[in-house]
Formats: C-alpha cells, sequence, structure tokens
C-alpha cells in the first residue's frame, strides 16, 4: 500500500511537470489538485481493501465523484483545484509506462497469425463503432441533436 | 517498482518531450488523423522497449506494466472528479448510456464473429470476439474453456494484440471517425468506454484533439461509459456474452464456416 502510494505520488510529479509543457499551468497551481487526486485514489484503494468484491477502480470513481458533488462540503474548492490538472496530461505517463512494457508481448505477437491480428481490429471496431451509433440513435430518437 | 529510476526518468523524459512537441493534426482529404502526445509517448517507450534493442530488460517490461496498473487509477480518479459536478448532465443522457453499452456488448460479436468465420477460423473465433478480451474476459474464458483451449487461444490472441496496437487503433479510428463529421462528440465519446484503460483513455484523447471545444465533456461521457462497461462488464459477459457467442458460433459455423484444411488458426 505504502508502495502503491509512493508510485502513485511519483507519476503524480510527471504528470504535473507534463501538464507545465503541455498546458501552461504551473507546478504550484496544479498540486493542490494532485494531492487531491492521489487522495482519492489511495482511499479507493484502501475500501478495495477493505471490501474487494467492489473492484479497486469503481471505488476510486465513487469517492471522486461524492467529494465532488454539491452535497459534498468544500467540492467547489476540489472542483476547481482538481480541473487545473488536465485529464489528457495525466494519460501521458500512463501510456508512457504501457510503451515500455510493450516489448515483453512483441514475442507473442510474432507467434500470432494473420487472422487474429485482423479480428481483433474488427472486434474493436466492432464495439467502438455500435456504441457509438447505439448513443446516436438514442440522442436522436430523443431529438437531442 | 519505485526503485527502477532509469524507467522513470526515462518516462519523465518522454513526457516532456512528447508535450512540447504536443497535438498534431494530418489531413488525408477525406478525414484527420489526430496525433498528440499520449500516442508519441507510447511509441518512444515501444521503440525503447523493443526487445532487439537491449535497452530493457523482461523485468523492468514487466514493472513498466504493473506501474501502468497502478498509475491509471489516477486518470480513474481524475475522471471521477470531473463526474460528480455533471451528475445532472449525465443522468440527462442516462437512456443512451445505458444503450450504448449493449453496442459495447454486441458490437465485438455482430461484425466480429461472421467476419472471423469467413476467414477460416473455427473455435478460436468464439473467444476472440465474445468481448474486447482484456484480463477480466481471459479470466472467464479460462475459467469455462480452459487456458489452453481453441477458445482460450482465441482470446488471448486478440488480448496480446490489444496490448500491442489496441490504444493506437483506437485512437486513430476515433480521431478520423470523429473528422468525418457523422456523429456527434458525445456519442463517440460514450463508444470510447471501451472497458480497457489505455484505449479509452487514448480514444478519448484522440476526440478532445478533434473536437477542442468538447474536451471536458467528451471526457465526462467516456469516463461513464467506461465505468459502466467496467462494472457490468463481467456480468454481461459471463452470462450474456459467452453464451450467446458460443451459440451463434453453433449455428453460423455450418453456414458460412470454411472447411478446416489448414489447423486455421
Amino acid at each position: 500500500m505504502l508502495e502503491k502510494t509512493k508510485v502513485l505520488v511519483l507519476i503524480g510529479i510527471i504528470a504535473i511537470l507534463g501538464n507545465w509543457v503541455g498546458y501552461g499551468v504551473s507546478p504550484v497551481q496544479a498540486l493542490p489538485g494532485m494531492l487531491l487526486i492521489v487522495l482519492f485514489t489511495v482511499i479507493g484503494l484502501g475500501l478495495n481493501k477493505l471490501i474487494p468484491k467492489m473492484p479497486a477502480v469503481v471505488w476510486i470513481s465513487l469517492i471522486a465523484l461524492i467529494a465532488t458533488t454539491p452535497i459534498f462540503p468544500g467540492n467547489e474548492w476540489i472542483v476547481a483545484k482538481t480541473a487545473e490538472i488536465n485529464f489528457m496530461a495525466l494519460a501521458t505517463p500512463i501510456l508512457a509506462y504501457a510503451g515500455l512494457s510493450l516489448g515483453k508481448d512483441l514475442e507473442s505477437f510474432k507467434k500470432l497469425g494473420w487472422r487474429i491480428v485482423v479480428i481483433s481490429l474488427v472486434v474493436y471496431t466492432g464495439t467502438f463503432l455500435f456504441a457509438t451509433l447505439f448513443a446516436e440513435i438514442v440522442f436522436k430518437l430523443q431529438g437531442r441533436f | 517498482m519505485l526503485k527502477d529510476w532509469k524507467l522513470h526518468i526515462i518516462v519523465l523524459f518522454f513526457v516532456l518531450i512528447g508535450e512540447a512537441i504536443g497535438v498534431k493534426q494530418f489531413n488525408l482529404g477525406v478525414g484527420t488523423i489526430a496525433l498528440f502526445p499520449m500516442l508519441y509517448v507510447l511509441l518512444m517507450g515501444g521503440v525503447v522497449s523493443f526487445p532487439k534493442l537491449k535497452l530493457m530488460n523482461e523485468v523492468q517490461m514487466k514493472r513498466a506494466a504493473g506501474i501502468l496498473g497502478i498509475s491509471f487509477l489516477l486518470f480513474v480518479a481524475k475522471l471521477g472528479s470531473m463526474l460528480g459536478p455533471s451528475l445532472p448532465k449525465i443522468f440527462d443522457a442516462g437512456v443512451s448510456l445505458a444503450v450504448q453499452e449493449v453496442g459495447h456488448v454486441l458490437g465485438t460479436i455482430i461484425i466480429g464473429l461472421p467476419i472471423a468465420l469467413l476467414i477460416g477460423m473455427k473455435r478460436e473465433a468464439i473467444g476472440a470476439t465474445f468481448s474486447i478480451d482484456r484480463e477480466p474476459n481471459l479470466a472467464i474464458i479460462s475459467e469455462k474453456y480452459g487456458a489452453d483451449s481453441p477458445e482460450g487461444r482465441g482470446a488471448l490472441g486478440v488480448y496480446i494484440c490489444g496490448t500491442v496496437f489496441g490504444a493506437i487503433y483506437l485512437a486513430i479510428l476515433a480521431g478520423f471517425l470523429g473528422s468525418l463529421g457523422i456523429f456527434h462528440p458525445i456519442s463517440l465519446a460514450m463508444g470510447a468506454g471501451v472497458g480497457s484503460g489505455s484505449m479509452m483513455a487514448a480514444a478519448s484523447g484522440a476526440l478532445a484533439v478533434t473536437f477542442p471545444n468538447d474536451a471536458e465533456d467528451i471526457a465526462l461521457f467516456a469516463a461513464a461509459a467506461n465505468l459502466i462497461s467496467t462494472i457490468l462488464g463481467t456480468y454481461l459477459c459471463v452470462f450474456f456474452s459467452l453464451p450467446v457467442t458460443a451459440r451463434l458460433y453453433e449455428w453460423l459455423e455450418p453456414k458460412i464456416g470454411r472447411t478446416r484444411k489448414e489447423g486455421a488458426k
């Protein structure tokens, strides 16, 4: 848990620097928001340890969601501070780690037949396209846009 | 994990370069391809971890994968903090959010299974097309058929493809579809919530680049859709996707399946 917290803080620091270069938010300005995001994550991980039936991702979303709803004391400050962290800037270091882990799967990737590669493209296209299409149809039926 | 400073310094370096380059869009005539920091760092990482270059060892790559899992949680917390203030907006789009999940679930099977059969796959097709084959789905398929069954191998194959190029592919697909102007950015954002962390991040990033004015809403609805996929995904997979895919296979295979002449894989 402590190890995980340290890793989260480290990624937070990298993201703050990326947020500075990419979105011009100074580290001082971004720090409180990042601390809040790390805090939500750590609380969510703790709750996941207590009640593992619910995945950590759901716990963390729930904690962050509750803390930013109007019923939560100080929510306006929390919303304003977390908004300083651009969601893209936070995702960039994550994908850098994803990239650095790619090598380990390349050997098994090379062994795959062409069919499975084609089908994986079809599967990803299908899930994205059909969800988009269904959402669009409902919005159209409701006359939203 | 924390001790591996080489890894973290490489990441920091990549992030700074990536963010400094910023967003680039290429016009292909029919639509645009959106390139942005997430994709640059992913590619740079892929190059550095390329086994032939021997810049990183297996242990470091495994560590990077471990950190990926933990650090994604920060992204989840950030998206959660955007959900709180926007609950009315999300409830307002509730019907679309519910129905799009049906699209996520059916979308892999509807076009995946027939095409898999047409190109000559056998029972691998079940594992390959019943879901997007991320970790929870792999667990489901190996429980039912065994990890070394044809079904299990099909699922693992798509899993590996997803790890290697899923995020990049979805980012390009999302950016391109977005630029065509057929779909509303919010519908596309929901589509981006496929239930896999890096794919969702990359696809919603591409949409945010394509529709800069809707960036906040795109993150919001991608996050909401992704959360639904995460919560319902496993149940839907066990009780719906897998049995339905297996049934469809039995029905479709004699009709459009190709004869087994070369142990199709």
